[in-house]
């Protein structure tokens, strides 16, 4: 039997599976040409929405530049456009009839007024006004030097700095009894399934707004499986053969699962600020660092197992888990894109599901009592409610 | 940016520069005499019409246009109106006026493919409108089936340069709120093709209201006063710069234009104006 099949491997073998490939285009082929055919059995279809995604609205002086994307499978024509209720002028920076999930740039000449909400609309060619409301206008940052190293500062007040302090709780632990380090590694594990959920969360309220066409929950589901499977892969790296990934290693696993987190967030930051969405005021700066110094520990308390921290290597697990933030911050200042933001949340979540479980498998080895100890229970819940309590801070 | 960029081609106007010169132009007044007949013929059809550039409005309109044609006799006239349904749903015509109540478009509903002879005497003198009264009556009449009748005394008026403007609106995404204003069917047409008259005649202008969803419309004139005729039945007048009128309400416009120039006109409610009901007139010698 073997010695048959192996006689047939020719190459006419070797083309049968296209055959399914090549089948599938013949009758896609019939089914296109047939036009509208096979749908007007079972009825008429309604008419397309003909609304536009209103992707940005930017201000600069006396001037306001809408980007408007196509959502539907049909044409769509930018015929008329409106800011507060009135038709205004207006030039097109690319083309009047959009296809499918293609974009366009529409210029306005328009004293708007600073602060104050404005709506602007646009209108098809059947009449169809799609509107968007800035809740307060101000003028969009362009990328200067000045603001790239703003947005940069954010990034590390809100991500390096807090971390780094966080840190500093390494010798402390060192020093703590096994039953409270269990604890500490298990706060990790609460803290960082704080930050999946949070981020599923993001995720998902993002993806919710983008135009169907564009993959929605399983835009999600592929940011967290690339970031879960790549976590995998480099935790298997790091345990070289060992049951699991512990000491450094894990801290630096931990520390990559919240730098991925931080991206999303300074990427949320940065976008929200840049549309005038967000007062980036002193007192949200500072509830930022608040919740973020947590992460710090959480990666400090996987740090205790190895024998000697160089002070370089902290200062690397610090910006591993903290600068991400600036990178996010300059990503949603200047090219915010709302599919980037839901792979990155959803990869966010994905890292960190995965570091839960590694962090888990490590408590249940080397924790007193294992994963049913008190101690280790009692800190995973303290992990959450130390993130939930912070998080009131930037709420 | 202000209204200067609104003037000329800056404005966003559908079509060329006499394209509604039918609808704003009434057919001449007929002096009175006994026993004549005016006849007219009005055919429902549905139309896609360009209301304000690249936008397309799916119309139902009485001969092609929004507004429908311009109907006019003169008082004592015997007018037949006769109406041809070659729209997709049943319409009348309900004519504003004093006639019998079986003339009067309510009772007889007129299929699609059906025709109905309206007539009755003309009567009374004035700026009068028709609609249609099929249900849902707010559907019928912002689909675009109305238009301007004028009943012209059996004294002749003084003569004039005779302008109709019906102003109405139109809400193209169907949220039971207008999207575009207009006089004579198109947003800035008359930005876009000020309507030219002389300095030393009079303007006679017959102006109805015909909006669905908003409460009223108005029309103000800058830089000039008119004599305002409410409903143009009588010798009773307000000299002023603005007037409103609800749905159904209108009225007769009498100006005299001192000088020559460029005079704005446009509702006085801001936002009618900016979605399209504003216009001029060049005053020339």
């Amino acid at each position: 039997m073997v010695t048959e099949a192996t006689s047939r491997s020719g190459f006419g073998w070797r083309l049968l599976p296209l055959a399914p490939i090549l089948l599938l285009a013949l009758v896609v082929g019939a089914f296109v040409s047939g036009g509208s055919s096979v749908v007007d059995l079972i009825g008429k279809n309604p008419p397309p929405p003909d609304l536009f995604d209103i992707q940005r609205v930017e201000f600069a002086p006396r001037e306001i530049r809408i980007r408007v994307r196509n959502p539907q499978p049909e044409e769509l024509t930018v015929a008329s456009v409106t800011i507060d209720d009135a038709i205004v002028p207006f030039t097109l920076d690319g083309p009047a009839t959009l296809k499918r999930l293609r974009a366009s740039t529409i210029v306005v000449a328009y004293d708007w007024v600073e602060n104050e909400p404005i709506a602007v609309g646009v209108t098809s060619s059947t009449g169809i006004e799609t509107v968007s409301e800035v809740p307060a206008a101000v003028e969009t940052p362009s990328a200067s030097a000045r603001g790239f190293f703003g947005y940069a500062v954010i990034g590390f007040l809100v991500g390096v700095v807090p971390i780094a302090l966080g840190l500093l709780w390494l010798p402390s632990l060192r020093r703590a009894d096994p039953k409270w380090l269990a604890a500490f590694m298990a706060l990790t594990g609460g803290l960082l399934s704080f930050l999946a959920v949070e981020s599923l969360s993001e995720a998902f309220t993002l993806q919710a707004q983008l135009p169907g066409a564009l993959g929605g929950s399983g835009l999600v589901l592929l940011g967290v499986a690339l970031s879960a499977l790549g976590m995998t892969f480099l935790s298997s790296r790091l345990a070289r053969g060992r049951a699991g990934a512990a000491g450094l290693g894990l801290a630096l696993l931990v520390a990559i699962g919240i730098g991925v987190h931080n991206l999303g967030e300074g990427l949320a930051i940065g976008t929200s600020f840049a549309f005038g969405e967000l007062q980036l005021g002193t007192f949200l700066i500072v509830g930022f660092m608040i919740h973020n110094v947590t992460e710090g520990l959480g990666i400090a308390a996987p740090a205790t197992e190895a024998r000697r921290v160089s002070f370089a290597q902290l200062i690397g697990l610090a910006t591993i888990a903290g600068a991400p933030a600036i990178l996010g911050a300059w990503i949603g200042g200047y090219a915010s894109n709302d599919v980037l933001g839901v792979l990155f949340f959803g990869a966010a979540a994905g890292a960190a599901l995965q570091v839960v479980v590694e962090v888990g498998r490590f408590v249940a080895r080397r924790a007193p009592g294992g994963l049913r100890s008190g101690w280790v229970i009692g800190g995973y819940l303290a992990g959450i409610l130390a993130m939930y309590v912070t998080g009131l801070f930037v709420g | 940016m202000g209204h200067a960029a609104m003037i000329g081609p800056g404005a966003p106007a559908v079509g060329g520069p006499n394209d509604l010169d039918a609808l704003l132009y009434p057919p001449d007044a007929l002096p009175y005499k006994p026993g004549r007949v005016r006849e007219y013929t009005l055919t429902a059809v549905d139309k896609e019409i360009e209301i304000a550039p690249g936008v397309f409005f799916p119309a139902w309109t009485y001969n092609g246009t929004v507004p429908g044609p311009v109907i006019r006799a003169t008082e004592g006239d015997t007018l037949r109106v006769n109406f041809i349904n070659a729209g997709s749903h049943p319409h009348t015509i309900h004519f504003h006026g004093i006639h019998p109540t079986n003339m009067d478009g309510v009772f007889e509903i007129v299929p699609p493919g059906g025709r109905f002879a309206y007539e009755f005497e003309a009567t009374p003198y004035g700026m009068q409108l028709y609609h249609c009264h099929a249900t849902p009556l707010k559907k019928h009449i912002h689909k675009g089936l109305y238009g301007a009748l004028i009943i012209d005394p059996k004294e002749p008026r003084a003569l004039a340069q005779e302008l109709v403007m019906v102003m109405n609106g139109y809400d193209t995404d169907g949220d039971g709120a207008n999207n575009f204003y207009t006089v004579n069917g198109r947003t800035f047409y008359y930005a876009r093709y000020p309507i030219r008259v002389k300095r030393s005649e009079l303007v006679r202008l017959y102006l109805v209201n015909l909006t669905e969803f908003d409460l009223i419309n108005s029309f103000h004139l800058h830089a000039a006063f008119f004599r305002y005729y409410p409903t143009g039945s009588s010798d009773q007048f307000e000299y002023t710069d603005t007037v409103m009128q609800c749905q159904g309400q209108r009225g007769i416009l009498e100006i005299e234009f001192a000088e020559v120039g460029t005079y704005m006109f446009h509702a006085h409610q801001s936002e009618f104006t900016e979605l399209g009901w504003m216009g001029f007139f060049e005053v020339v010698e």
